[in-house]
């Protein structure tokens, strides 16, 4: 990624009379790409197309300071506009003499929030901590109740460094400002409970290290060695996608996931056209699989009979909030709009956070994927005899009335097939809410779009 | 009395009394002066002679290009073309077409940087101002070394005479050059009494063959951020003894948020004291604001350290911060709030 702001020749591109960029050496591609836009569509960049704008209106090239930003960076670019000489008229071409990048100052709260309700949906706490590893915020998954007592405290105050690694090695990728990959820790109180760490270095405004951001997995390796001893040697678990299958397949396929986006979206140069169709490809199977792979570790652990979920006071309203805003990105491919209830309200309601989360996040998300582009999905919030409701609401196809149980069944697809979905989605999701004492229900017409309503149980007054 | 002059005598009257009505208008604008900035004689006759020079610019090169790439052929416009004096200013003056805001704003602009230019001159010579830039060009970043050398190009070609205000055509914003050459293109088209397409399409042409970062204010501009965004060489506070007036101002632009032509306005008002609020927001030491207040001002005010010591910076942060809203917002902010208090340092 170039940050300094030299440029060893100019970046360059080419738009014409409707805006619609016609050619971008990568550096632009990426800016245009990540701000939205696709190949061969209008320039995404609104500031430079504004430019662009402008010097066509006034027919004069110009030479502009500009800066935009993307989901990662804020940017300053001396920016060149010129007029194509006749023979390609109604083109203006783009010179960028001066690219310098910084980290983005104005929403990386909210993007640390997004990061985190990832981080809850699949099961991590996180843990920010200052520069000198005090711990600023905490949230450990079954653990809300101690979260405050940490505050303030080390983190090597209140987690032991398990061997082979030490606390030596760790302090030395803090003084670098490093990020710190799988370091294994253990609880020094409570349940001793171990955890693997991944750090990610946090910079502030003024681009000064400011501490890290931890997530942390509940290290299930220790507790699967556990239970193939009572298997007496059993090669496979009964635990086969939460403790063995699953945390072997997920970073594999992270890993060809983000390698195949990176090729599709041809960040590191120019590439054939089918073969960044190719890694689409391979990107959405992967996607596909881990989707798979987390349904099926779902699936396993809502069928043991000790399964139990926490009761945790939460807000649907905050809920709905967090679940379309992971969703966020995939609604804006489709051009969809997400209608929320007003962030100002509240409905408090029981049950546990993530699994909630989870329930809301899955809804969506059919929604958005079985809704035609451009139409709205609404979620709307109510409290009736006891129950705090949440509706997802799409204009999708609809269900025919005697599939409204179907769809509930496991690995009922309805015979749909080929969009990424597994067939377990909502059978997970009706047997959460019913573990968390609530319901999962639908209503919904052929061609009159579907509603799907998460009722869990009102909070009772303290 | 010959009859010629019977003749100017009779139109001079005619044209008086079309006029007559805008006489209480003039007069009333000098009596009751809607802000405290002063225009002094000099302002306004450097104002009036770039007016004329601009515009004499801009139709010669209009005619210029019509007649030479266009093949047009009336005598007037190729009179114009070749350096003759152009009629279009008489005819642009008496129509108004002049009094937009965006040229008188330009106009006040280009005056006032004059007269700092000429304040800053009393105080240092014209060769140790233009030298400011040349400690630039050994910078250990090849892309300020250059950036440095544009400007002190572009500056070079800009200077004219001491005290006048040199009228070139690449120091015009492309929105200003605009605003002009329409109303100019039109004016010819009356004087030559020809079609106006081919000298349409020759003002399309100049257009085209403008090029914006040639002017002087925007290479200032680029080399500001270059410094700014340094980290080889951290340079010291602006200063416009040790910047020349153009990257001083740039400079502080870009430091405040606020714009070059906002900079320059400030300087014109009675103690400068909009410059002294930015300068205390941009937490200028003391002795370097009083030095830069010392450098700008005519010799009739002085900033004490006192004054700039007690001047609020968490108010002059929110001042400013304030005057980098929109102008049209802050236009209509005024408006609303007119007759609430005359101190909100609007």
């Amino acid at each position: 990624m170039t940050t300094s702001g030299k440029l060893s020749q100019p970046v360059r591109g080419q738009v014409d009379v409707d805006g619609l960029l016609l050619s971008a050496d990568p550096l632009l591609m990426r800016l245009h790409l990540r701000s939205g836009g696709y190949e061969g569509g209008p320039l995404a960049v609104p500031e430079l197309a504004e430019m662009c704008r402008l010097s066509k209106r006034l027919g004069m090239n110009l030479s502009r300071p500009v800066q935009a930003s993307d989901d990662d960076c804020q940017i300053d670019m001396w920016v060149e506009t010129q007029i194509v000489s006749p023979g390609q008229e109604d083109q203006i071409g783009l010179a960028i003499i001066d690219w310098k990048e910084h980290p983005r100052d104005d929403n990386g709260h909210a993007d640390l929030a997004r990061e985190r309700d990832f981080d809850r949906l699949e099961g991590k706490g996180s843990i920010r901590t200052d520069e000198a590893l005090r711990i600023i915020a905490q949230e450990m998954p079954g653990n809300a109740a101690n979260a405050a007592e940490t505050i303030g405290q080390s983190l090597l105050d209140i987690f032991d460094v398990i061997p082979p690694s030490a606390n030596a090695r760790l302090l030395e990728a803090v003084a670098e400002r490093q990020p710190i990959r799988n370091q294994r820790m253990r609880e020094k109180n409570g349940a001793q409970r171990l955890f693997v760490l991944q750090g990610h270095p946090l910079v502030d405004k003024a681009g000064i290290f400011s501490g890290y951001r931890f997530a942390a997995t509940p290290d299930d390796t220790a507790v699967g060695g556990k239970n193939s001893k009572v298997a007496g040697g059993k090669l496979i678990s009964d635990s086969l996608f939460g403790l063995q299958l699953g945390p072997a397949l997920r970073q594999p396929l992270g890993k060809i996931i983000a390698n195949a986006e990176t090729i599709s979206s041809k960040l590191e140069g120019p590439l054939r056209g089918d073969y960044a169709s190719y890694a689409k490809d391979i990107a959405s199977a992967g996607r596909h699989l881990l989707d798979l792979v987390n349904d099926l570790s779902d699936l396993e652990a809502i069928e043991r009979p000790q399964f139990t979920v926490a009761a945790d006071d939460i807000d649907l309203v905050d809920l709905a909030h967090r679940a379309a805003g992971l969703l966020s990105v995939k609604a804006a491919d489709h051009q969809i709009r997400i209608d929320l209830p007003d962030e100002g309200d509240v409905l408090p309601a029981r049950g546990e956070f993530r699994r909630s989360l989870q329930i809301l996040v899955n809804l969506i998300g059919n929604a958005i994927r079985y809704s035609p582009d451009g139409s709205v999905i609404k979620l709307k919030v109510s409290a009736e005899q006891g129950f705090s409701r949440i509706s997802v609401t799409d204009q999708g196809d609809g269900i025919a009335s005697e599939d409204h149980d179907r769809i509930f069944q496991k690995f009922e697809r309805l015979g749909r097939s080929g969009d990424g979905g597994s067939g377990l989605g909502l059978f997970i999701s009706r047997r959460l809410a019913n573990a968390m004492g609530g319901s999962l229900v639908v209503e919904s017409m052929i061609d009159q779009g579907s509603t799907f309503t998460l009722a869990l149980p009102e909070q009772k007054p303290a | 009395m010959d009859r010629t002059k019977h003749n100017d005598i009779i139109r001079h009257a005619a044209a008086m009394a079309d006029k007559a009505s805008f006489v209480a208008d003039d007069f009333a604008q000098a009596l009751f002066p809607q802000t405290e900035v002063v225009f002094n004689d000099r302002m306004l006759s450097n104002a009036r002679q770039y007016l004329r020079g601009i515009i004499g610019e801009i139709e010669q090169r209009i005619c210029r290009i019509a007649t030479q790439e266009l093949g047009v052929t009336q005598e007037s416009l190729v009179k114009i073309g070749q350096g003759e004096e152009g009629q279009s200013f008489l005819l642009l003056e008496d129509s108004g077409l002049l009094k937009t805001t965006e040229i008188v704003q330009h106009l006040f602009t280009k005056t006032q940087r004059s007269e700092l230019a000429a304040r800053l001159l009393q105080k240092i010579s014209q060769e140790d101002l233009e030298a400011t830039l040349t400690r630039h060009l050994d910078h250990g970043d090849t892309t300020i070394a250059e950036a440095a050398m544009g400007l002190l190009v572009a500056q070079s070609k800009t200077t004219g005479a001491a005290g006048e205000i040199a009228a070139n055509l690449a120091d015009l914003s492309p929105e200003i050059l605009y605003a002009f050459a329409w109303p100019i293109t039109a004016a010819l088209v009356r004087v030559a009494g020809s079609s106006g397409l081919q000298l349409q399409q020759a003002t399309e042409r100049l257009f085209a063959s403008h090029d914006e970062s040639a002017g002087v204010a925007r290479k200032a501009e680029r080399l500001a951020r270059l410094l700014a965004q340094s980290t080889t060489e951290k340079d010291p506070t602006p200063h416009p003894m040790r910047d020349g007036l153009s990257l001083f101002i740039a400079r502080l632009a870009r430091q405040s948020g606020l714009s070059s032509d906002q900079i320059i306005a400030f300087t014109s008002e009675p103690n400068m004291a909009r410059l002294v609020v930015v300068l205390r927001a941009a937490d200028f030491p003391t002795q370097e604001a009083l030095s830069i207040f010392a450098a700008l001002d005519d010799g009739d005010h002085i900033l004490t350290a006192a004054t700039y010591g007690e001047t609020d910076r968490d108010r002059s942060l929110t001042l400013v911060s304030n005057w980098t809203s929109p102008p049209v917002y802050q236009s209509a902010e005024r408006i609303l709030s007119a007759g609430f208090s005359g101190d909100q340092g609007k």
